[in-house]
């Protein structure tokens, strides 16, 4: 299989950086001076068998290297802790909010692509017209808009129109399958919208760039010269060329993406894990912040794993 | 008898932003017969690539473009890009410099060659195939690396195989720019007999742009000297070598050493082309000429010199006729 | 095979001097004039706010959320306060750490990037992976953390934000460092038994400078959007107010179910104008200084058709 070295050396990387990732947790958690962030046993209202147990688990009251291994191999059967908060297992809580999570982003994340391209294919296009211009200040006026305030100005123009909290309407009793997706669809709307507009402008600028770049190349001349017409020339030998940066381009976003919805959560209240982030900040809740931030960067490596391969097998020049 | 492809007082200019233009081709006239074999020579800038792009129309957005193209009689400029379209491959085609990009990295040799012939309805699907298959061996290359990829072909065949595609739709002229700079001496070899023998055996009219000398002296019948946009001398090849009527010819064949007497030192060209982005006062080539005299001052004109040998230099003027 | 062109001389163009490059840039390239007219008025209305904000940082002048009139164009904050006074205090703290940041990360990759570059080999190769690591662990939620564990101040949030913005300028000063070194003048001065400092300060860091520039630009921008992101989520410093600070203050006293569009409108609005402009000025010398300009064979628009010339015209 071609290339079967690469992906080894990709799939090394990611999980060292893991790894890394991992013992940056430890040690800004564990071997912070004095007990209030280190102590996982410290539960609020646990009961004394709770503690006693998260101290065996975690050899609270061992070495820090021997803490250290059984941190590794507690990680390893998907033991966090348990939550300051709601005395519930850290992993179980975050589960819940990763599954709610995902849609929002996704969309989000799926809008900004589209529009991206699509907006960066025309700019490219309409090279030194108005629509040019109009096209990258769009983008690059929505790029620059603090995620958050994004968020909060999408309240304000939409309030009333479009829910502005929460995932789902609490008051609906019992709806019907249908009933249930149009609620959810009018809840999940602005929030990834937020996350669409705030992402878009990056793939803009770069499909336009990635574009302008590939008009350029030799075998575009050769299409032309072959009597082709433009725009067929675009679609078949200009856009795949000029897409191959935006697989690069997500995997370079998804710390922005991140950091997007922990911001869009909190504006919205959406029960996913940037709000666990933010109230975890809130209450001191430290197991959830060490389990939230753990399964954050898990999550970015092996997307980012994912474009490495993806942008590989897309594209034919890149023989290592 | 009319020429299959007449240029007629082409001029092109390119916008340089900030208001500057370049007068990149300034009023090139040139014939060509069916079958005619033309070399289009000179140093780089001169303008002789863009003439051979303006022919086909594959000028860039920022450039303008005056004069009469004839195709067969028909003016196909005067319709600009939309017109000129129709024309390409199937009239015209072009082969560009080995060295670049000229064929897509992403697919196959084989499917860029079937894309030219479905595109003109020369032939579908399996038909196409194998007419590529044919093609290809019709110009040196095994048919099964049909299914290769542009990257995985020498620099030599990657020519070939663009030969190969454009005669796909039977063209009456193939413009050929630069089609051997890059290559190596043997490969330049064999390309240019390629060319030769295709040209004979299809009565393809050939238009060769290149500023290497001996590569016009393989294949060409006539040449066309450029220099600073504009054409200085015209006729046939052994017209221009033992005969040259400009300076600039005489001084460009003496500097190939290949051409000159291998006893002879090799002479360079002092000072550079002007430039041409402002009016050019008297004869572009003053400057550099060696027997620039008071005449020069006043800008020359392509003059018949001999039967079918024309150019600009005030020194035809003197010798009595 | 000789080539006559090559035996004649080529015209020489126009030389580029780095040092001129930012001054032209500014003056040829309309974003870069922009963005630098955006950033000079927000930084002289921060720098000059002690004395020409209109009333006092701490002084209640209405009612909470008062309504915008004549004598308050944007109203008044949670705490009966002008936010025009608000503003421009907050962005003179918003961009001291915005700037403070950048240093502090500028400061590291920039030596990352520098050593990496120039020394090679297996410096080279651990520095890189080093920065690898850092380039894919995201950055928000790694500062919040140590934000959250190490207490919230102004110190903190700077050098939490340095920390973690270093590692794009450690690559891009260190692929331009690799290039430099190779030039003929580098290996020249080598060769004549130059030390390493003397080749770094005197060869490698101006051709490097301007790039170094760019990117502090563009670090600055995301400087403050961390801050602003971070005091959002409550771990700025409590006691200094940024633009980040008067937004989480809006929203945690519920600005928006009051209608009090004026307490998080504004202060976004300027944060937004702040990192445009930074995004316009880097981004421009950023294009500036990489020389990839190449003509697009194909547009919308093609060539033109002029009339005939003909023949005796002055041309």
């Amino acid at each position: 299989m071609r290339g079967i070295d690469y992906v080894l050396k990709r799939v090394g990387f990611a999980l060292v950086t893991i790894f890394v990732a991992v013992t940056i947790n430890f040690a800004l958690f564990r071997l912070a001076p004095g007990n209030a962030v280190s102590n996982l046993s410290r539960v609020p209202h646990a009961t004394q068998q709770l503690r006693h147990a998260l101290e065996v688990q975690f050899g609270l009251d061992k070495s820090k290297g021997e803490q250290y291994l059984i941190y590794l191999k507690q990680l390893v059967h998907g033991n966090l802790g348990v939550s300051f908060e709601n005395e519930q297992p850290v992993s179980t809580n975050l589960r819940i909010a990763l599954i709610n999570t995902l849609p929002m982003v996704t969309l989000g994340t799926l809008f900004s692509i589209l529009i991206g391209t699509l907006t960066g294919v025309l700019a490219a296009w309409r090279r030194g017209t108005p629509t040019e211009a109009v096209t990258v200040s769009s983008a690059l006026g929505f790029y620059s808009m603090p995620t958050h305030w994004l968020g909060l100005m999408l309240i304000i123009i939409f309030a009333g129109v479009l829910p502005t909290g929460g995932m789902t309407n609490e008051f609906l009793l019992n709806p019907g399958l249908w009933q249930h997706l149009k609620d959810l669809a009018s809840h999940i709307a602005l929030p990834s919208l937020t996350l669409g507009l705030v992402l878009y402008g990056e793939y803009t600028l770069i499909v336009r760039s990635a574009m302008l770049e590939t008009l350029g190349e030799d075998y575009i001349l050769t299409a032309r010269a072959k009597g082709l017409k433009p725009w067929t020339i675009v679609r078949k030998h200009a856009l795949r060329n000029a897409m191959l940066p935006v697989t690069t381009l997500v995997a370079l976003s998804l710390g922005y993406i991140v950091a997007g919805a922990i911001l869009i959560e909190t504006v919205f209240s959406w029960p996913g894990i940037g709000r666990a982030v933010y109230e975890a900040v809130l209450e001191r809740d430290y197991p959830m912040l060490q389990g939230a931030f753990l399964l954050l960067t898990i999550s970015v490596v092996i997307c980012n794993l994912v474009a490495d391969l993806l942008y590989f097998k897309l594209d034919p020049r890149i023989t290592e | 008898m009319t020429a299959l492809l007449q240029v007629e007082d082409l001029h092109v200019w390119f916008d340089l932003g900030e208001g500057g233009e370049l007068h990149a081709v300034q009023g090139v006239d040139l014939s060509l017969q069916p079958g005619e074999r033309l070399g289009l020579v000179g140093e780089s800038g001169c303008g002789k690539t863009t003439t051979a792009l303006a022919i086909m129309g594959l000028l860039p957005p920022s450039a303008s473009v005056a004069g009469r193209i004839l195709l067969a009689g028909e003016d196909i400029l005067a319709g600009g890009e939309a017109a000129m379209r129709p024309h390409r491959w199937t009239d015209v085609a072009i082969v560009f410099q080995g060295a670049m990009n000229a064929l897509n990295p992403v697919r196959t040799i084989g499917d860029q060659i079937v894309e030219a012939l479905e595109l003109h309805a020369r032939a579908k699907g399996a038909a196409a195939r194998a007419r590529t298959a044919e093609l290809l061996e019709a110009v040196g290359i095994p048919a099964a690396r049909a299914t290769r990829h542009p990257h995985e072909l020498s620099g030599g065949m990657r020519q070939r195989a663009a030969i190969a595609m454009a005669l796909s739709c039977d063209p009456k002229v193939l413009i050929a720019d630069e089609p051997t700079t890059a290559l190596d001496v043997m490969v330049q070899a064999q390309i240019l007999e390629l060319l030769d023998s295709l040209s004979r055996d299809l009565r393809l009219a050939l238009v060769l742009v290149t500023h290497d000398l001996p590569v016009v002296a393989q294949v060409c019948d006539r040449c066309a000297v450029m220099y600073a946009g504009e054409i200085v001398e015209l006729g046939p090849l052994d017209a221009l070598y033992h005969a040259p009527a400009h300076p600039y010819t005489r001084m460009l064949f003496a500097a190939s050493p290949d051409l000159a007497a291998l006893d002879e030192p090799v002479l360079s060209i002092p000072g550079a082309p002007p430039r041409l982005d402002r009016a050019i006062d008297g004869c572009p080539f003053g400057p550099r000429c060696d027997s620039v005299f008071a005449a020069c001052s006043v800008r020359p004109r392509l003059q018949p010199v001999r039967d079918g040998h024309s150019a600009a230099c005030h020194l035809n003027a003197m010798v009595p006729a | 095979m000789t080539d006559a062109s090559l035996l004649i001389e080529a015209p020489t163009g126009p030389t580029s001097s780095r040092r001129g490059l930012l001054l032209r840039t500014l003056r040829h390239r309309p974003a870069a004039v922009i963005g630098a007219m955006i950033l000079v008025l927000i930084g002289l209305g921060a720098v000059l706010a002690p004395w020409i904000a209109p009333y006092g940082l701490h002084t209640q002048v209405g009612p909470v959320f008062g309504h915008p009139s004549w004598r308050h164009p944007l109203g008044l904050d949670d705490g009966g306060i002008d936010m025009v006074t608000l503003l421009m205090w907050g962005a003179r703290v918003s961009l001291v750490v915005g700037f403070a940041a950048t240093f502090v990360s500028m400061a590291i990759g920039g030596t990352v990037g520098v050593v990496a570059g120039y020394f090679g080999g297996a410096t080279d190769t651990i520095l890189m992976r080093i920065t690898d690591y850092f380039l894919v662990i995201p950055d928000v939620p790694l500062m919040i953390v140590v934000a959250a564990i190490w207490g919230p101040s102004l110190v903190h949030i700077i050098i939490v934000i340095g920390i973690l913005l270093w590692t794009s300028t450690a690559r891009v000063i260190r692929a331009q460092v690799k290039s430099v070194r190779e030039r003929v003048y580098v290996k020249r001065a080598r060769a004549l038994g130059a030390g390493h400092t003397r080749i770094v300060l005197r060869h490698v860091l101006p051709q490097v400078g301007p790039l170094l520039i760019a990117n502090t630009v563009l670090t600055v921008a995301v400087a403050i959007f961390d801050e602003t992101a971070l005091s959002f989520l409550g771990l700025g410093d409590p006691s200094r107010t940024s633009l980040g600070k008067v937004i989480e203050n809006a929203f945690e006293r519920a600005a928006i179910s009051s209608g009090a569009w004026w307490a998080i409108v504004p202060p976004g609005a300027v944060v937004a104008l702040i990192i445009l402009g930074c995004s316009l000025v880097g981004g421009s010398l950023e294009d500036a200084l990489n020389p990839r300009l190449r003509v697009a064979h194909l547009a919308a628009r093609t060539f033109r058709i002029r009339p005939l010339v003909g023949r005796g015209d002055a041309l």
